[in-house]
């Protein structure tokens, strides 16, 4: 497989991997508790990395994702406590662990040599660089099949519980009444998501992973009113953005994960910008559709009986 | 290190004066943003402010072939790139059905994906004084200039003053915005001047501390403040005083053991404070809690045992 074409498929695996629990991050708004899982996952990385010296072994990915749950599970506690109002818990904790995590990598904590250029935006290029091949052929990028897994992983979460992830999403306190335990789904789901951000993290960065995650379901969230819908669309978009972010930064010689986090940002604004324009003229459509209709009797003609 | 010889050298006072005033500001303005419940907004508003930063560099080396690290350029652009941020996700949140934390996400990160893409152009081309630019992602408090230090100092009083001019104001509009309107104060002036004081104090901090950690800056010392007292006044002041001493703990700590870059030494330093004051302060905190439950429970227990015993 040639270098381009295995790592444009790293970018769109990986894209879709963030972006399907994206959407339930979204509709559950848990986005900023994610962007400080992407911070938080930083130490355990480190420390991972200092043990397996490989940052795509699966072992880094799975202790690495707890530093992640740990953020949520302090958020919860935080919030329990009743003595902090607001947003105030979700800012409070990554941080330090961002702060840990950057003070282990300057000490260069038992040699580990990660430059804070990758660990803050990542590097696609040098993700795909390991190629993995079997009999002397080359069948693509080695973390390629890393992300793949994530991904088969997450798809095969989403699936198992569809229903249950469904209704506490959009009616948590109903599902708690019928004796469905929220908080473990919850906690899982959390989980899962570290390990998606911890795995992405190689090609997409700390800081940027929240927007290959956010993004796409976001913009299919504007325009779409059914779940099966959202995910399809959602996909779409990540497979969009995906193939111009690396397509654009590969012309620009510039980080694709920052181009695809712009683009990614364009995209929401022309659909959401599309959408309103769309709805209004619906909506003249329709008031002029009732205008005409209610003059009909009267006039007989409708055209002079618009309302401006 | 004793404190003669910390104090003697200029790169060391520069640091420790720099990032505590820094920390001064941001505690007692993020006191405001606690107290509205919009602590993460200063998260956006602090990643935002890189786009700005550097396109203030860029600006000043090739159109006015100036020193790019001009404080007060750099207080501009990120100020305006900051402020846009936070516009941006708020009419995100207003015109769609995008829940607000999702819209902040979008915002920060294509404000910070322009940034990162700005700083990426800039280590391409040949721009004079552009070495370590990167600084402004984690901050380097050693950079710090008297020139810098009185820029900083003027804008953050400016900040302050204006907090302190529209003390009666800010407050209402915070515990009651209602009545507030109703007494004729325009919210939206007031919203406005509130946001760009706390905007201000996260900028200053974008040289020195850099833009991913300004958060701890403005949430954490709020949030130990608000531990251990009830009123408006003494938690900005004490918010200010934890930043103040938060940070100058931090920076001296970072210089004596060496190696150590100031902003993540300050954060840890000011969560260390802040789990003190949750963990343990005398009027409201997580023991004090617990011993207050513990102490009813018994008193509970006793007064129906004696009713047993009555009977």
């Amino acid at each position: 497989m040639s270098f381009l074409l295995g790592t444009s498929l790293l970018a769109i695996i990986t894209a879709l991997a963030c972006a399907l629990p994206g959407v339930f991050v979204v509709l559950r708004r848990n986005s900023m508790l994610v962007e400080g899982i992407a911070h938080a996952v930083l130490p355990g990385i480190v420390v991972g990395y200092a043990f397996t010296l490989d940052l795509d072994s699966p072992w880094l990915i799975v202790g690495a994702a707890l530093a992640g749950l740990l953020v949520v599970l302090c958020n919860e506690w935080l919030i329990r406590t009743g003595l902090l109002i607001g947003d105030a818990p979700q800012g409070l904790v990554f941080p330090a662990l961002f702060a840990a995590g950057v003070i282990m990598i300057t000490l260069d904590f038992n040699h580990v040599h990660l430059h804070t250029h990758v660990v803050l935006i990542g590097d696609l290029n040098l993700a795909a660089f390991q190629q993995l091949t079997v009999n002397g052929v080359s069948i693509g990028p080695q973390y390629l099949y890393v992300m793949l897994a994530v991904l088969v992983v997450n798809v095969a979460f989403i699936a198992l519980f569809y229903p249950r992830l469904k209704l506490t999403t959009f009616d948590n306190e109903f599902a708690t009444v019928l004796g469905m335990r929220t908080g473990l789904l919850n906690t899982a789901f959390m989980f899962l998501v570290s390990v998606t951000v911890v795995a992405a993290f190689h090609a997409a960065g700390a800081l940027l992973v929240i927007s290959l995650l956010v993004a796409p379901g976001a913009t299919a969230h504007l325009i779409s009113r059914r779940l099966s819908v959202l995910l399809v669309l959602t996909a779409v978009f990540a497979i969009v953005g995906a193939l111009a972010g690396f397509w654009i930064a590969y012309a620009l010689n510039a980080a694709t994960s920052a181009v695809m986090a712009v683009f990614y940002g364009f995209m929401f604004v022309a659909v959401a910008v599309a959408d309103t324009l769309a709805t209004r003229v619906r909506r003249h459509r329709r008031t002029e559709a009732t205008s005409a209709r209610r003059h009909r009797p009267t006039h007989g003609k409708t055209d002079s009986a618009h309302s401006p | 290190m004793d404190l003669i010889e910390f104090f003697g050298n200029h790169t060391f006072r520069m640091v420790f004066f720099g990032t505590m005033l820094i920390g001064i500001v941001a505690g007692a303005l993020g006191s405001f943003a606690y107290l509205r419940k919009q602590s993460l907004i200063s998260d956006v508003v602090a990643h935002s402010a890189l786009p700005g930063a550097l396109m203030a560099f860029l600006i000043a080396v090739t159109v006015f072939e100036a020193n790019g690290r001009n404080m007060l350029g750099l207080i501009v652009g990120a100020v305006a790139t900051g402020t846009l941020s936070a516009l941006f996700a708020n009419a995100i949140s207003a015109r769609t059905k995008i829940p607000i934390d999702t819209a902040m996400a979008i915002s920060l990160t294509v404000f910070f994906g322009a940034g990162m893409i700005l700083l990426r152009i800039i280590a391409n081309g040949v721009f004079p004084g552009k070495g370590g630019i990167d600084d402004y992602l984690f901050g380097n408090a050693s950079v710090i200039t008297i020139a810098d230090l009185t820029t900083s100092a003027a804008v953050g009083a400016l900040a302050l003053a204006l907090m302190l001019v529209f003390w009666k104001e800010f407050t209402l509009r915070t515990f009651d915005p209602t009545l507030s309107t109703m007494l004729g104060f325009r919210a939206r002036i007031i919203d406005t001047l509130m946001f760009t004081t706390i905007v201000i104090a996260i900028v200053i901090g974008v040289k020195a501390v850099g833009v991913v950690l300004m958060i701890a800056f403005v949430v954490t010392p709020p949030a130990a403040a608000r531990q251990w007292t009830s009123t408006l006044p003494g938690m900005v002041a004490l918010s200010g005083v934890f930043g103040g001493i938060g940070s100058g703990v931090g920076a001296y700590l970072s210089i004596v053991t060496g190696n150590i870059p100031t902003g993540p030494v300050i954060v840890l330093t000011l969560f260390a404070i802040f789990l003190v004051s949750l963990l343990a302060s005398p009027r409201r905190s997580v023991i004090t809690t617990a011993l207050r439950r513990a102490r009813a429970r018994e008193d509970l227990r006793r007064e129906l045992l004696n009713e047993m015993a009555d009977r």
